[in-house]
């Protein structure tokens, strides 16, 4: 439990500091941290229950994407900007490193393991991306007649 | 057609009395509209926009300014316009734009200005001068990339399985890894030699630093001081795009991924290779 607190705040630093790298503006940090947590959080809980990285990030995306598309309607912004720096934690950037890694140290299954993994991480994102993007815009106003 | 031709022909030397002919008039307003649909169009794609939304803001704003016939076509790296402008005749412009870095502060603001211009609060001109204020816009300060990398690192090596201490020795390794891809940006490294250089360097310090007895786990260390270079966005992106259908982005941004992918595994293996001969 602790160590899930602390992961959670590493996710929101790691959230905040790659939107800061990407060039966001400052009001929107706080906003797109909690995006990268929410996130993380589905992705965690899942994992411990069901322990398949893919099925985890699959529905992580979509908790992430509803959150964006949520703040990016309520701030009048665009959604990528919650959604690529909340995306970050989920994104198999250590998948596609360690799959080209194997292949220049020529450990070929290891590579091909990495490699599959790494595909099917990145289209789930895609298509939990893509579930949420079906959902018409109105469903997402309701945040704001609240405000 | 012989007809139009003469009509048109009549038109030009009517207004050939006054000092400036109608074509010149609507030549003046095509270049208009096509530097401002375009330098949008340009501004976004640079920054990291999705292609549907460069397509679709600049057909808003073209329409804005009452151009009806707009033809847009974007792919990661390249834009093609065609407007017709005077009700005659179309015109295009094509625009490469290379993949660079990403500045979501500036999307934002083409975004805003765009929904401005179609509540109609911006003439051309004004919304001209807007666009170059917001294609200047700085990026944070160095010295806060630097800073931000190295928190970056450091949260991603703890999220990657690494322990506290380690997460300390990748704070200061992804330090020092952008304070190079800094400095290589100013110098107009080419990408590959930068990420090479970058991750060689990079691996050489963590392997000094664990070395010395600093970390538990020098893997991890490594993989949480490159994540700020690894295109994790751009293969994301790139299934997107494949699955909107925009084959050819999608084809583009996978490139770009398995390039920037091999020449960080390049540079890392080449260093542990090197090291591991000597030692």
């Amino acid at each position: 439990m602790a160590s899930m607190v602390i992961q959670l705040i590493a996710s929101f630093f790691a959230t905040v500091s790659f939107a800061f790298l990407f060039n966001v503006p400052k009001k929107e940090f706080f906003y797109c941290g909690i995006t990268g947590t929410i996130g993380w959080f589905f992705y965690l809980l899942l994992y411990n229950f069901l322990s398949s990285v893919v099925f985890a990030t699959l529905i992580a995306s979509v908790a992430l994407t509803i959150v964006s598309r949520l703040f990016a309607v309520n701030r009048k912004l665009p959604v990528t900007i919650f959604l690529i720096s909340g995306i970050f934690p989920l994104v198999p950037g250590a998948g596609i490193y360690y799959t080209t890694y194997y292949i220049f140290t020529h450990e070929i299954s290891l590579a091909v393991e990495k490699g599959v993994q790494t595909i099917s991480i990145a289209l789930a994102i895609a298509f939990g991306i893509m579930l949420v993007f079906v959902i018409p815009q109105r469903c997402f106003l309701w945040g704001r007649r609240q405000r | 057609m012989e007809n139009r031709d003469i009509k048109v022909g009549k038109e030009i030397e009517k207004c050939n009395e006054k000092n400036r002919t109608c074509a010149d008039i609507a030549n003046e307003r095509k270049d208009m509209i096509f530097n401002l649909v375009m330098k949008a169009g340009e501004i976004l794609l640079h920054n990291g926009a999705e292609i549907f939304r460069v397509e679709e803001t600049m057909e808003i704003i073209a329409r804005a300014y009452g151009v009806n016939e707009v033809y847009v076509y974007a792919i990661s790296n390249g834009l093609f316009l065609t407007i017709n402008v005077d009700g005659n005749f179309f015109s295009t412009k094509i625009k490469q734009v290379p993949i660079e870095t990403v500045h979501l502060g500036r999307v934002a603001e083409v975004n805003n200005l765009s929904r401005d211009i179609v509540a109609g609060k911006y003439t051309m001109e004004e919304a001209m001068k807007e666009l170059d204020r917001i294609a200047a816009m700085p990026f944070v300060p160095d010295l806060w990339r630097i800073f931000c990398a190295g928190i970056g690192s450091a949260a991603f090596c703890y999220l990657l399985g690494g322990s506290p201490f380690d997460s300390f020795v990748s704070f200061l390794s992804g330090f020092l890894l952008y304070i190079f891809i800094i400095y290589a940006e100013k110098r107009r490294f080419p990408k590959v030699l930068k990420i090479v250089f970058g991750s060689a360097g990079v691996t050489l310090i963590s392997i000094l630093m664990f070395h010395f007895g600093l970390g538990n786990s020098l893997d991890h260390i490594i993989i949480g001081s490159i994540i700020t270079l690894v295109p994790g966005v751009a293969l994301t992106t790139s299934i997107r795009d494949f699955f909107n259908g925009d084959y050819l982005s999608g084809t583009i941004h996978l490139v770009d991924t398995l390039l920037v992918a091999t020449s960080i595994s390049v540079g890392v293996s080449v260093m542990l290779k090197v090291w591991n001969m000597f030692l």
